[in-house]
This record gives structure tokens, sequence and C-alpha cells, in this order.
């Protein structure tokens, strides 16, 4: 047996349909289901964050007068003292460089955050590509 | 003199016709292209030596043959009939694969689904050429682009078509690079070439833990039937991510993928024997699975390029066409694509997701072939 014969014999239009529903539905259900998953993972550490923070939140110094006053948590850092601070780490590199030697080498010098914060400094059009993989430092923004 | 005349008609030589000649030109072939071109030599290496050996021709009764009962060959061709090398490939599949990309961006895993229309497309192109519905759902995996899980079904459903569908599975595997590229331009305007992808959010240690086995149980209570081969596959990933079992993962992802790797190859190209192999059928799959692969790539790409549609955030829909599960050929040919069209632009991080979303997507796909043509 030949043809749409064959096909609709064998049951064929039944199967392709089905098949491709089902795949489709069931990936489409893992997908949404892992895109919650972050949700649930903080949500399991939402205790613990919280135990951190209380912890934390009391933290003070003494100034020299003695008086007290709330260590931050994060310091508030303009772009532009990024940009210096890794440009004086990648002068190693030379004025060509791949992103991911300047990712290692703010890694192994205990830089917080060296992924977003070059993401930042290419968004900000202070690394700027070269071509060919390879970027360069943006001399009139930093200097301005 | 008698004993010497009986000597030289149980050579190969005395018997050797046409056929085994052209099976040992094919043998040969994919050895050079494993080693001169290196063309997947993973797979055509093992697969073409395979070939060379399984035709030599032999007197019948000597157990010698991959046929014959108690031969060597035979014993190590249970592997490839009973379904284990590919279970034990998606083991070491599992452990060498990861999902962070993948996790970072879930709606990138409704490309790999789609890419599997090729498989269904096949199915009733193989069923319109007059193979019957076990025989057409074997052939129609092919269009799955992942040679395991191609074996494993065949060797379920029609395991006397094992030989041309594996070689056609890794052959046109091994021709992704001539196969998608085409078909991406065709299907792409440069501005969509162009489209470049956000960063991936950090995904965490705990999703990355969490995934394996919240997708063996969504996946497994779809398609019981596709268990043998994410069962392992997911086993190996949590093997990985847990990092507990080190050395047990490290041993999934080398020696025991790579013995099953040669054993599955040797055996599938030893089973291709002449008689077997050449004629009409064996024709006949070899252009269904060229339609497979090139439906399945177009299936991704015009899918991505219909969610575009709808997104605020536009996916580059050369991306569809790492859906078909060929890892990694698929995401670093969607990469060098993306590459041509911008030097800027890298696509192999967010193709790497599609690849290993297909990746379950065909396991999938043969699972429910199974249970529609079981009985």
């Amino acid at each position: 047996m030949f043809g749409f014969e064959a096909i609709t014999a064998h049951n064929g239009w039944a199967m392709a349909l089905a098949g491709a529903l089902i795949v489709m539905s069931g990936l489409a259900v893992l997908s949404f289901v892992i895109s919650q998953l972050y949700r649930i993972v903080d949500l399991l550490e939402y205790p613990k964050r919280k135990h951190k923070k209380t912890q934390n939140g009391s933290q003070t110094g003494q100034a020299g007068d003695g008086q007290k006053f709330a260590i931050p948590q994060q310091s508030v850092e303009d772009i532009m003292e990024k940009a210096n601070r890794y440009k004086k780490l990648g002068e190693q590199l030379g004025p060509s460089f791949q992103l991911s030697e300047l990712y290692a080498i703010s890694s192994k010098h205990g830089l917080p955050h060296p992924h977003l914060t070059i993401k930042s400094l290419r968004e900000a059009g202070i690394l700027v590509p070269r071509g060919d993989g390879v970027f360069c430092w943006n001399q009139e923004i930093l200097a301005s | 003199m008698d004993l010497l005349i009986q000597f030289l008609t149980n050579t190969g030589y005395f018997l050797a016709d046409y056929r085994h000649l052209i099976m040992i030109v094919v043998g040969s072939t994919f050895v050079y292209l494993a080693i001169a071109k290196q063309y997947e030599p993973l797979l055509l290496l093992p697969i073409g030596f395979g070939i060379l050996v399984g035709n030599i021709p032999f007197f019948k009764g000597f157990g010698i043959g991959i046929y014959e009962p108690n031969s060597v060959l035979h014993y190590l061709y249970f592997g490839v009939t009973s379904g284990l090398y590919p279970s034990i490939v998606f083991l070491g599949l599992g452990a060498m694969t990861d999902f962070s990309s993948l996790l970072a961006r879930p709606k990138l895993m409704l490309l790999g689904a789609a890419a599997q229309m090729g498989i269904f497309t096949t199915l009733l192109s193989a069923l319109f050429l007059g193979f019957l519905p076990k025989e057409a759902a074997s052939i129609a995996i092919i269009g799955g682009a992942d040679g395991p899980t191609s074996i494993f079904l065949t060797a379920k459903l029609a395991p006397n078509l094992i030989g041309p569908i594996a070689i056609a599975a890794y052959s046109y595997m091994a021709l992704i690079p001539i196969i998608q590229p085409p078909i991406m331009r065709l299907l792409t305007t440069h501005n969509e070439r162009i489209i470049r992808m956000p960063e991936p959010r950090e995904v965490s240690k705990k999703e990355q833990l969490i995934f394996p086995v919240v997708g063996l149980i969504l996946c497994c209570f779809l398609a019981p039937a596709s268990i043998p081969l994410l069962g392992p596959f997911f086993f190996g990933n949590l093997m990985k991510e847990s990092g507990v079992v080190d050395r047990l993962a490290q041993t999934a992802r080398t020696a025991i993928i790579d013995t099953a790797t040669i054993f599955l190859g040797f055996t599938v190209g030893a089973s291709t024997q002449g008689d077997v192999f050449l004629n009409a059928k064996s024709v006949s799959i070899f252009i269904l699975g060229a339609v497979a692969f090139s439906i399945a790539t177009a299936s991704g790409v015009l899918f991505a390029k219909i969610m575009n549609l709808f997104l605020k955030e536009k996916i580059n829909p050369l991306l569809g066409a790492a859906g078909v599960s060929a890892v990694p050929g698929s995401a670093r040919e969607v990469h060098l694509v993306g590459l041509k069209a911008d030097p800027d632009n890298y696509l192999l991080m967010h193709a790497m997701a599609c690849n290993s979303s297909g990746v379950i997507g065909s396991a999938i796909c043969a699972g429910i072939l199974w249970s529609f043509t079981v009985g």
C-alpha cells in the first residue's frame, strides 16, 4: 500500500498530530516549570536570608570621636570608578584583549561581580569591540 | 590438493561478490572522511571500520559473522539490539551536559520541541512510501538527529533496519555543516541573523540540582517508554551537578561513554552487510533521512520566527536550527552562521540551550513513537 491511502490506513495522520502535540506540550510544561525554579529556590532560601539580614543589620562601626555609624552592605560606585579600576588591572593585558582575559584577571584579584561589571562597562560604551572577539578601552570616555 | 582447494574456496577472495566490494568502498570512504576531513570522527571511524570488518566474506556456519549465534561480534552486537549501548551513551551525555544556559532562558526549550516536527513529517513520508508503521517510526526518528536514540528505537521496532538507519543518521549528523547553513540562510533575513541575545542570568547551583529530578519526572511520566534513555541521561546530569560523586561523573563522561561509542559504532558498521544494505529500502531511507534533517532544521527556524511575532525581546531565529539534537554540531553551525552575519554576535551558549532541549525532545519522541507502534 502506498500514498495517502497508506497513511490513512495506518492511522498516520493521528500519530503525527498527536505525537507533535504531545512533545510540544510536554516541553512547554517543562519549560514553564523550570522558568519558575528560581522562585522555588528563593522561597526555600528566604528564611536563611532573613536570618542573615537580621544579623548584618546590627553591624555598626565607630568613628574616631566615638560616634557610631552604620556600615553599608555594599558601597555605591560610579561606573567611571569601576572603569578606572578595571583599566588599571587590565594594563598588563595590553591595549587589546579578550573579555575572558579581563574576567580572569579581575576574578583573580577578588573584585566583586566581575561578570556584571564587565557587562555594564560594555553597555556604557567604555569597553568597545574591535572585531574578532577583541576589545579595547574607549579613551575618550575615560578621559572625560 | 583437495585440502588446498577446500581452503581456497573458503577464503574471502573466492567468496567475494560486487556487494562486498561496494560496501568496502563505503566503509573506506567513512574512514577517510573521519581521518582526513575530520567529519565526526568519533562516529564515522568506528562505523567505517566496522563496515570493513562486516563485509569481509566468510563461510557461513563457522560462528564468525555478526548474525551468527555465539560469535564474538554477535555478543558485542547484543548491546545494540537490546538498546544497552544507547542508554550508556545517554548516561555519559548527561554527565557532560551543562543545562545552565537552558535554565537561564527556558523559552529556548520550545525551539528544541519545534525541531522535532521533522520526525513526524518523516513518519508521514515513510508511510506514504509504503513502509510499515514500525519501520516508518524507526526511519522517522532519524529526524531527531540523535544517533543513539535512532538505534535504540530501531532495535525495538525494526531491528532489520538498524544498519541503514544508523548509517543514514550518523552520515547526516556528520554532514550538518553542509545541510543546515543553506536552510538557515534561506529562511532568515540579514536583520534577523544579527539579532543579539541578552546575557543569560546567573543560574544557582540549586536550580541545576533540581532540574534533572524535575525533568525526569515530567518527561518520563509523559512518555514512560523514554525511561531507558532519559533515566540515565538525567542521572548522569545529577551526578555531574551534585559535586559529591565527581569520580563517577568523570568516569561516565569519559571511559564509559567512550567504550559504548566504540562498540556501538563498530558493531553497527559490521551489521551493514552488502546483501542486507544494498537494496531499494536503504536508498529510500537515505532520501527520507535527508528530508528529516532538512524539515527539522526548517521547523526550528520557522518556529522561532513565529515566536518573535509575540515576543517583545526577539529571539535570533538561527537558534531554531540548534533544536536539531546533533550535539554540538548544530549549535556550532548556528554560531558560525551568526558570526558571519555579525562578527560580535556570540550565539554558541544560547544555541547549546536549544541543542540540549533537542536531546530531551528526541528521546520523548522515541518514547511516543514506541508507545504508538507497539503491539
